[in-house]
């Protein structure tokens, strides 16, 4: 379709602008704010405060340690399962009750999911029953309210992030290549290993990035699973808007949180791009 | 013939393997939905899992509850709102992107697809400043136009999507034959992008309904969303009829899965996710 020069200026134009308004300039007002002091002077104090003090750098780490390991998690569960909808392309039904599956959680706020495991990890709960039904325990652990709570939380919450990643990828694969490698002799797993966990890397990359991403910043889950104690970034700049009401502090926070997450991403993609096999600077 | 056995047993049990682990994480994924359901029927007072007998009082209860409604009205006006707007914003955006011949287009896009990696927690907080400076900060304004900016990716993105892979020369062919712009966009084109369109625009919906990170800091306790009213609800306590509440979520979220599948295919969406 052709579309004349002005008609492009006002369709595109509007959008345009309103990103700037709503999106660009609140960004922008943050970082100003947090070189700023509530007199309204241009000031570093508090990144002195953020980057001075010990539990922030705490805080901090344990933000990426819990995406860390959320990431690594899902990648391990999230694979096998998108893996499989790869093997039963021809099974139509089969494959639609797992997307079912897979977006039902999506479209669930985070919020109730997490309320779903507060019951499961409870002391009476379906997971310290089992436990004790099995003998693996004696006596109910406390299961509520600790790393271990937050870390099954963001894996539940992220883990179809991760499966709509890759399978996206195996779906688009071509089939022969698989045939052609077991046609050739080798086995399915030297197939699996050779063939397809290469040619996936694409659907494991963007489903690390994106389920990093929003682990970082996550906050319902978080906040729900450590029982409310501040233990992420997100939380911290949660408190120190609207408890604290100390917006200059919590933008700092919110500007290092970003900044981190940002150098993280392009030294990610980066060496992934270098890899050997993708013909990329190597 | 056994070292054949041995690998045609070992071929088999890769995939049996596989697909026992596959339904185990599909079982990991269903089984909070599957509790919050099944508590919200409990007879007793406090939560209780398996449930105990069978009753309604605590979706009554909830139903009888005006915060609780105003709660979902809100959620629902403030969903169907911000994807609206972000409707009349992606659309023609996308489609001047695809279809503009103008420079930079490759860069705008990704610009418009930007929001989707930022936390939107750091949205939700800008949305509050700028909209304490143009004075309606803690409105449903504030809320809307927060809504818009995490959604707008959505639906710009499923609409370049469907316009990739579109036959241009349809769109030629009716200009050459005297269509306007407007009337080839609206008889030739809209047609064939709307399964995209339609995709969006449910995922738009369905992250602006389950949305808390925007809301929470854009909201006054006594006017919000019901995601936000059960967050602040179970900070404190949890019992059957925040179940029942979280329940009815899930039976929306159930309704809207079902609605994509036969909208647009499930298959499709998928592939489009994030």
């Amino acid at each position: 379709m052709r579309i004349n020069r002005f008609s492009a200026a006002i369709l595109l134009g509007i959008p345009l602008i309103y990103l700037i308004v709503f999106f660009v300039t609140p960004l922008g007002m943050v970082v100003v704010d947090s070189f700023s002091n509530p007199a309204g002077e241009l000031t570093l104090a508090n990144y002195a405060a953020v980057l001075g003090e010990a539990y922030y750098w705490q805080v901090l780490g344990y933000t990426l340690w819990i995406a860390l390991v959320t990431c690594v998690a899902t990648l391990l569960l999230g694979y096998p399962l998108a893996y499989y909808m790869s093997l039963i392309e021809h099974r139509r039904t089969v494959r639609r009750v797992c997307f079912i599956l897979i977006l039902m959680p999506l479209f669930t706020s985070n919020i109730v999911r997490s309320f779903g495991w507060i019951v499961l990890l409870g002391r009476e709960g379906l997971v310290n029953e089992t436990l004790l039904l099995l003998g693996i325990i004696d006596r109910p652990l406390r299961l509520l309210s600790t790393e271990v709570a937050i870390i099954v939380g963001m894996i539940y919450v992220m883990l179809p992030f991760m499966v709509l990643a890759i399978a996206s990828v195996l779906q688009n694969m071509n089939g022969s290549l698989r045939e052609a490698s077991r046609d050739l002799g080798a086995t399915a797993f030297a197939t699996f290993v050779k063939v397809t966990l290469p040619l996936s890397a694409p659907g494991i990359v963007a489903g690390t990035l994106i389920v990093f991403t929003l682990s970082i910043s996550s906050y319902v889950t978080p906040r729900i699973m450590s029982g409310g104690r501040s233990v992420v970034s997100s939380m911290l700049i949660y408190d120190q808007f609207m408890l604290v009401f100390n917006p200059f502090l919590g933008s700092a926070i919110a500007v290092v949180l970003l900044v981190t997450s940002f150098a993280l991403i392009v030294a990610y993609t980066l060496i992934m791009e270098r890899r050997p096999g993708r013909g990329g600077a190597s | 013939m056994s070292r054949r056995l041995s690998i045609r047993l070992r071929d088999a049990a890769g995939p049996a393997l596989i697909s026992a682990i596959a339904w185990l994480v599909l079982a990991y994924l269903v089984l909070p939905l599957v509790v919050v359901i099944a508590i919200s029927f409990t007879t007793t007072e406090y939560l209780a899992f398996p449930p105990v007998g069978f009753t309604l009082r605590w979706y009554q209860r909830f139903l009888a509850d005006p915060s609780y409604v105003d709660a979902i009205l809100l959620s629902a006006r403030l969903a169907f709102g911000a994807t609206l707007i972000g409707f009349l914003l992606g659309v023609p955006a996308a489609l001047v992107l695809k279809r503009g011949r103008l420079p930079g287009t490759q860069m705008l896009a990704n610009f418009f697809l930007s929001p989707l990696i930022l936390p939107a927690i750091i949205i939700g907080v800008g949305v509050l400043q700028i909209s304490g400076t143009l004075g309606f900060a803690r409105s449903f304004e504030a809320m809307l136009v927060g809504h818009v900016v995490i959604i707008l990716p959505y639906i710009v993105r499923t609409t370049l999507a469907s316009l990739e892979g579109f036959d241009i020369s349809l769109e030629e062919a009716a200009q050459d034959l005297g269509a306007s712009g407007p009337a080839t966009f609206f008889f030739v084109t809209l047609p064939l992008i709307k399964p995209g369109i339609i995709a969006g625009c449910l995922f738009g919906l369905i992250m602006s309904w389950i949305d808390v990170e925007v809301s929470i800091f854009n909201t006054v306790i006594a006017q919000s969303p019901i995601p936000v009213k059960v967050f602040n609800y179970v900070q404190y306590s949890v019992d059957p009829m925040i179940a029942a509440v979280s329940a009815g979520t899930i039976y929306i979220a159930f309704v809207l899965v079902l609605l994509l599948d036969r909208l647009v295919g499930l298959d499709k969406v998928a592939g489009q996710q994030k």
